[in-house]
């Protein structure tokens, strides 16, 4: 436990006393921030105009009117904003050759790897909360506060973010080479989110709803809706799992290659 | 203490170092010494749990680096060929660091921290980025990190490279000051390392041991050849025709008025040198023998094997 918390802190000031932390999750809020408010301007104009008409005057709803799009869009900047925080982990130390010492210490392979996985699942944590003042903000507009749905869209966020940093963690431990790590995780993620749009899945096809239920994204669709599905959960938490099994894997098998 | 038993190497087709073996006792400072390409760096990786072997076995203080890596690495500091440490850490951060990912209690990282600063003399460092000190610092740094958990054996691949005479001078004070209290294999292809600070020498060539012995030993023990050189006055080919008739000369060679004689076995046969010269008219200046130096056997060794290979 000490190993992986050693190993964690590190990380985690080696992020917060360089650049690319801090770069990442300001043009992370900034987006974020635009995209809000944005769909806020859209949705106000919306029910605004909806009000004049007595015969639509029901409330629409703020979590599909205004999170929703948020959230969707926000796969997208995950996307590219987690592989430059994942690229580094271990293939710096292999660049390096720090990996040479801190493979000769009394650490096990697993606690190196967790440790550098809790410190930047630590990093997207700190960039969703971040943007925690957006539903502050919304509900502040509405008073028709309803924390559970907008909980679930930071719920789905925050796992699909990290299914993206394990991915990442598994391209850095294959390459030295931190530029091609970052490249090929692009390619990688972006596969898998095409899987879902190779067939469309209403169309009955069996193939379809197979690479539906594959693609990374589709995943996040019922969080975005505030629905907590627990299909979705396992999705994601298995591709957490089995990205950090291969990551262990390919470390020790190099190191047997020498 | 540490046992290496027919450990073999290959890096895909490769093979660095085949079938080795050889063991240090507690306290020993042995030296592991061969040319580039030799496997040194290859065996020390072995030796401290960063790749396994890919046939034998290494034994550190009776657990073996196979079934428990772990327990092994608790027991050894490592001092890479070239370290590479964590550049963006302060060298008492880095400190602080290893000692407490090798699992030094809490309670005592604190002064043995101290302690190794003092010991490695990195008081004028400490707040400095490891990054930024000079290779000699940043060698010592390097042991400091060996150092911090008080590791009963210490591994160090060529520790003094490219430090200046003074930082190799200190660097091997404080190795030979570590000699009796902890085990120490330390390679080199620098000789009068071996010489100074090791009591056993190990030599490696082309992945092979070609000799194991105690530093006094390796020069006579191996080989009984000894040299005589003298100094004559008189005609070359008659000189060199009455030393090559001396019984148990194997060889002369002359250069100028001095002469090299090789003679077998371990008896002296200065007098008999002596007297045969001047008896034969010819004027003797100089006569002196000399045991190999450790220079001869490790050249002698690997070109030996060379000649082996090829014929
Ligand atoms: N990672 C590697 N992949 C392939 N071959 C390697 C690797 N590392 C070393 N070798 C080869 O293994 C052999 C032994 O290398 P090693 O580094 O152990 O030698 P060394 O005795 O430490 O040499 P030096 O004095 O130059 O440090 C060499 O032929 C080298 O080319
Ligand atoms: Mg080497």
């Amino acid at each position: 436990m000490r190993n992986i918390a050693e190993i964690y802190k590190r990380e985690i000031r080696f992020y917060f006393t360089s650049p690319i932390a801090y770069v990442v999750m300001i043009i992370f809020t900034a987006i974020f921030g635009f995209f809000f408010y944005r769909s806020l301007i859209y949705y106000s104009e919306l029910s605004y105009q909806l009000m004049q008409n007595p015969y639509y005057g029901q409330r629409i709803d703020l979590i599909l009117g205004v999170f929703g799009p948020v959230f969707g869009n926000n796969a997208i900047i995950f996307l590219m904003m987690i592989p430059p925080i994942s690229m580094r982990l271990i293939a710096e130390e292999k660049k390096s050759g720090t990996i040479e010492l801190l493979f000769t210490y009394p650490v096990k392979d697993g606690h190196i790897v967790i440790g550098k996985w809790l410190a930047a699942a630590t990093i997207v944590a700190v960039m969703l909360i971040l943007t925690l003042p957006a539903p502050f903000m919304a509900f502040g507009f509405t008073q028709s506060a309803e924390w559970g749905p907008v909980f679930a869209g930071y719920l789905g966020l925050f796992l699909m973010g990290i299914s993206f940093l394990s991915l990442g963690i598994l391209i850095s431990a294959l390459s030295e080479n931190q530029i091609v790590a970052i490249i090929i995780s692009y390619g990688v993620l972006l596969g898998f989110w095409f899987l879902g749009w190779v067939m469309d899945p209403s169309s009955g096809k069996t193939i379809g709803k197979v690479l539906s239920e594959l693609s990374i994204i589709d995943h996040l669709n019922n969080f975005v809706k505030g629905m907590i599905d627990t299909k979705d959960v396992v999705y994601y938490v298995l591709f957490i799992f089995v990205s950090l099994f291969l990551s262990l894997r390919v470390l020790e098998s190099k190191r047997w290659r020498g | 203490m540490i046992t290496i038993e027919g450990v073999t190497k290959r890096y895909g087709q490769t093979v660095a170092v085949r079938d080795i073996s050889f063991s240090v006792e507690r306290g020993e400072i042995l030296g592991f010494l061969g040319p580039n390409g030799a496997g040194k760096t290859t065996t020390m990786r072995v030796i401290t749990g960063y790749f396994p072997p890919t046939t034998g076995n290494v034994t550190v203080c009776g657990h073996s680096v196979l079934d428990e890596p772990i327990e092994v690495k608790r027991r050894i500091g490592y001092v890479p060929e070239n370290p590479s440490m964590y550049n963006d850490m302060t060298t008492i951060d880095y400190l602080r660091f290893v000692g407490a990912v090798k699992g030094v209690p809490k309670a005592v990282l604190k002064g043995r921290v101290e302690d190794t600063v003092d010991r490695c003399a990195l008081k004028s460092v400490v707040n400095r980025r490891v990054g930024e000190l000079s290779r000699g610092y940043r060698q010592r740094v390097a042991l400091g990190q060996a150092l911090i958990n008080d590791p009963p054996v210490l591994v160090l691949d060529e520790p003094t490279t490219g430090l200046d005479p003074k930082q190799i001078y200190e660097i091997r004070q404080l190795i030979g000051s570590m000699a009796g209290e902890r085990t120490v294999i330390l390679s080199t292809h620098i000789l009068p390392e071996v010489s100074m600070t090791c009591n056993k020498v190990v030599i490696i060539n082309e992945g092979r041991i070609v000799a194991v012995d105690s530093t006094e030993n390796i020069g006579k023990g191996l080989d009984q050849t000894r040299s005589i050189s003298l100094v004559a006055r008189g005609p070359f080919d008659k000189i060199k025709r009455c030393l090559a008739s001396i019984d148990g000369v194997g060889g002369v060679k002359q250069e100028g008025e001095s002469y090299t004689v090789e003679t077998d076995k371990g008896n002296d046969l200065r007098p008999l040198i002596a007297k045969r010269v001047v008896d034969e008219g010819f004027e003797l200046l100089e006569l002196s023998s000399r045991a190999m130096s450790l220079e001869d056997v490790f050249l002698k060794l690997v070109t030996v094997e060379e000649e082996e290979k090829t014929s």
